[in-house]
């Protein structure tokens, strides 16, 4: 033990030592603290700025002043997607997705102003967030620093004495990877500081911690085949290429050859096109606008039986309200059958993206971090849905006002001059209907849940590697 | 001619060089190979909705027999369908909408909408040919020249290579990047010959493509002449092209978005919702008098008999789509003027540079986006031409009219 401490407190002083190192190491320090300030100001402030629109949102819905109950549902709401406290790690698709959607009746729309769409176009990586650091540029780092951990003794004849005076290949090996572990460790000290302020941001500590632990987990895997690398390589030259040969497979080429692999696998007809389809199914089901239409005949019979009357007049609940109601629940279960269809495969094609971990960490570690943070594309799903929720609840509302408060004799005459147009409205207090929206994301044993497969892919490789590396070291030679 | 068929047979015996030069050939291929069939999936998608919303529309003048409601009712396709060098760069087209379906109601509460696939894909983002040359190739490039005179050195030869003949490095280097242009461009020049791409764009193209990579050549030329090991010539490369490919690009992206302000999408279609739902209670002339300014042909016929008329209902909507015009212009234009600054700023980051000559060439950036915008709202405006004129002369319902109905066409 003392000795692979010893072995691990030499590679540090080197490191200490060396100008290229501590360079190195102070530039990806920094970019790691830039990214970090900038992203978690910019997070807040969307916070912030969508908390405050959402308000704005229901006090002028509340505010609306006595109307026919319809124009109201009209008149519709919006709802924004707030981004959870982790998206100051990791904004994962928050800024490709859109950030707020029209809610009103007879219609689901799709979330509208994606950021990516208004701000600037610089090509592939335009974005640096904490998270890509994390994944892209750190073990980066890692490699300048560790690919000559053991080639560095080899190249410099060092360690065939090392191993003739007894010092065992495994304190060797254990040594130099503690030595990269250890700096892993320090430079995971700014993501715990963020996960510090996500926790006073209401995001439960176990969760930020999960993060940390996952992109230590992910960079001890670096460390790992850094080590392995660096006790088979003859020349630092070679090693070095070789590590980088991984980095340039795991972290640029894998992850979007996963991504072409998963639309060429798993379609995914646009809405667009599915909702042509949808409009065929709702054809069927007659329009609620219109009482009159040969589709509602049965439930107009129901109802005169039901109440024993002649005629709709006689009815004591208004029977276009009723039209509206029942073909407003049709519709939507129409309406959410093919959203949750077209949902279910796109979460099937990120499956399929995520499957690739298993071919590099990279992926692995991305899609674990943005399902733990909650910025994952199962909570974009979660948010269409939650807006879909308030969206039927205060139509389905509006619309029980509308049989319950507004006399089908007052309504069917609302376009006879002015007085009737008056007499058709209801109070603005039925408006209270709305509920207040405050979007979160999933609790955290269900985001535990989603990052299980992730999880076991990383520690997979992780022991894998480690085995690969004691193996070798038992082994060892000079 | 010696020293090259010597250089020539060295880079035959050289492995790892062939294994980088295979890799490059294989991503520029699949590169290629995904952008095409992504175009042509495109292309079939497009085909389909036409197909589909062709059935629609005759769907809707069969059960709507009035202006009004057939405008209410009829949706319109529109799209931007994927030009023949698209293949070589996705570019907006995943988070920009390419296809849409507007209705004659205010512009500015649907012009917004995108039906954009899953956003992994443009999180993570697509491996197009100009990901390829922007990203990978500047590494390949690297990978490939950082270690010419170090391995010599290493190797005990290089005082006496470089005594002996000193153009040997400029042949070695000149090789190489040959190579790496040659395996970059030729799969390029097949999928351009496929899909049909002008020769203008590919010959700007390949000039681009050529000067990214005597870019890098030259970068790598002054790293190398410094002298030092190959670990050191490799980190520092790596380094530089960190700083170039990644931090650069998203230091004006915070740069360009901070100093151009946009106006938030939200307000836009918050105050045309209000401006619209405000009409139903305010006096006709509120909305009329406003539209007849854009619109003094109709003064005549802006009276209205009862509380409703379809004419009054399209003019409010028209109405709103007025009063959120300066918004929804600052809107565009902030756009517009945050992609010029980054266009001038993204020289400071030739991979930047170069994936932003890819978009405009495949028309897949931001101008070509702004461009679809605006033939849609160039649409939506022959749509109110044609329908105006039949609401407020209240023409009768003919299938003659509606056959001179405008429709969207690429």
């Amino acid at each position: 033990m003392t000795a692979t401490y010893a072995i691990a407190r030499e590679e540090w002083r080197l490191w200490l030592r060396s100008k290229v190192a501590i360079i190195a190491f102070l530039i990806v320090s920094l970019i790691i603290a830039a990214t970090s300030v900038l992203n978690a100001q910019r997070m807040s402030h969307e916070r912030s700025e969508r908390v405050h629109q959402q308000e704005t949102a229901e006090e002028t819905f509340l505010a609306q002043p006595d109307r026919h109950p319809h124009r109201m549902v009209h008149y519709g709401h919006y709802v924004f997607r707030t981004p959870p406290p982790l998206s100051i790690v990791d904004p994962g698709v928050d800024a490709v997705t859109g950030q707020s959607i029209f809610l009103e009746g007879h219609r689901q729309n799709t979330a509208m102003f994606a950021d990516a769409r208004a701000s600037a176009n610089l090509g592939s990586f335009e974005g640096i967030t904490p998270a890509f650091v994390y994944q892209l540029l750190v073990p980066l780092l890692l490699i300048a620093l560790g690919h000559g951990v053991f080639v560095r003794e080899r190249e410099a004849k060092t360690l065939a004495p090392l191993l003739a005076q007894g010092t065992s290949g495994h304190s060797l090996y254990f040594g130099k990877l503690l030595a990269l572990a250890g700096l892993s460790v320090a430079l995971l000290v700014p993501l715990l500081i963020l996960v510090g302020v996500t926790t006073a941001l209401g995001e439960a500590w176990a969760m930020g911690l999960s993060v940390a632990l996952g992109y230590g987990i992910y960079l001890f895997i670096w460390c790992a085949i850094i080590v392995v690398v660096s006790a088979m390589s003859s020349t630092r030259g070679i090693a070095l290429g070789l590590l980088v040969f991984v980095w340039l497979i795991w972290a640029l080429i894998v992850p979007r050859l996963a991504v072409a692999s998963a639309s060429a696998a798993v379609s995914v007809p646009g809405k667009l096109e599915t909702d042509f389809q949808m409009y065929a199914d709702i054809r069927e089901l007659g329009d609620g606008h219109n009482a009159a239409d040969p589709a509602f005949a049965k439930l107009r019979a129901n109802l005169l039986a039901q109440y024993d009357v002649e005629s709709v007049e006689e009815l004591p609940v208004n029977f276009r309200g009723i039209v509206a109601q029942t073909s407003e629940a049709d519709l939507t279960s129409v309406m959410n059958e093919y959203a949750d269809r077209r949902m279910g495969v796109e979460w099937s094609q990120s499956q399929h993206v995520t499957q690739y971990g298993w071919l590099s960490p990279v992926i692995a570690i991305s899609a674990a971090s943005r399902y733990l943070s909650g910025t994952d594309l199962v909570t974009h799903h979660r948010f269409l849905r939650e807006a879909e929720a308030v969206r039927f609840d205060f139509v389905q509302g509006l619309n029980q006002s509308h049989i319950e408060r507004l006399s089908y004799i007052d309504d069917i005459n609302r376009n006879q001059g002015a007085e009737a147009s008056r007499r058709a409205r209801i109070s603005s207090d039925n408006w209270k209907v709305l509920d207040e929206f405050e979007f979160t994301p999933a609790a955290a044993d269900e985001r535990v849940a989603r990052t299980v497969s992730p999880a076991l892919m990383l520690s997979v490789w992780l022991a894998a590697l480690l085995a690969l590396g004691a193996g070798l070291s038992a082994r060892l030679k000079p | 001619m010696t020293a090259l068929t010597r250089e020539l047979w060295f880079l035959s015996k050289d492995r790892s060089a062939q294994v980088w030069l295979l890799i490059a050939f294989a991503a520029a291929s699949f590169a290629v190979l995904f952008g095409l069939q992504e175009v042509s999936s495109q292309r079939d998608t497009i085909e389909r909705l036409k197909a589909a919303d062709t059935i629609e529309r005759e769907v809707a003048i069969e059960e709507y027999q009035d202006w009004g409601s057939a405008a209410y009712y009829t949706f319109h396709l529109t799209y931007d369908a994927p030009s023949e060098f698209t293949f070589a760069a996705l570019g907006q087209r995943d988070t920009a909408p390419w296809k849409h379906r507007i209705r004659m109601l205010a512009l500015e509460g649907q012009i917004y909408e995108t039906d954009a696939p899953n956003p992994d894909f443009a999180l993570i983002g697509r491996f197009d040919y100009a990901f390829v040359v922007a990203i990978l190739s500047p590494l390949f490039l690297i990978l490939l020249l950082h270690d010419l005179r170090a391995s010599e050195k290493a190797n005990g030869r290089y005082e006496l290579l470089d005594a002996t003949d000193e153009g040997v490095w400029r042949i070695r280097a000149g090789l190489r990047l040959a190579a790496v242009s040659i395996v970059l461009l030729l799969p390029l020049w097949v999928a351009a010959l496929l899909s049909g791409a002008s020769g203008v764009q590919v010959f700007v193209a390949s000039a681009a493509v050529l000067l990214h990579l005597t870019f890098w050549w030259a970068v790598i030329a002054w790293i190398n002449a410094h002298g030092w090991t190959a670990p050191i010539n490799l980190t520092t490369l790596f380094g530089v092209w960190l700083a170039l490919a990644i931090v650069a690009p998203a230091g004006i992206k915070i740069a360009v978005d901070s100093a151009v302000a946009v106006p938030d999408g939200g307000d836009i279609v918050l105050t045309q919702r209000e401006t619209v739902n405000d009409a139903w209670d305010l006096p006709v002339s509120a909305t009329m008098d406003p539209f007849l300014e854009r619109h003094p042909e109709w003064a005549d016929y802006a009276t209205m008999e009862g509380t409703f008329e379809w004419k009054w209902y399209y003019a409010f909507q028209q109405v709103g789509d007025q009063t959120v015009e300066p918004l929804s212009i600052a809107y565009r234009d902030g756009r517009m003027r945050r992609d010029g600054l980054s266009a001038m700023l993204s020289w400071l980051s030739p991979p930047a540079k170069i994936e932003r000559v890819f978009q405009s060439l495949s028309q897949t950036d931001t101008s070509a986006a702004a461009t679809y915008e605006n033939r849609v709202r160039t649409f939506h405006a022959e749509l109110r031409d044609y329908y105006y004129p039949l609401m407020f002369k209240d023409a009768p319902f003919t299938d003659e009219a509606v056959s001179t109905r405008p429709s969207f066409s690429n």
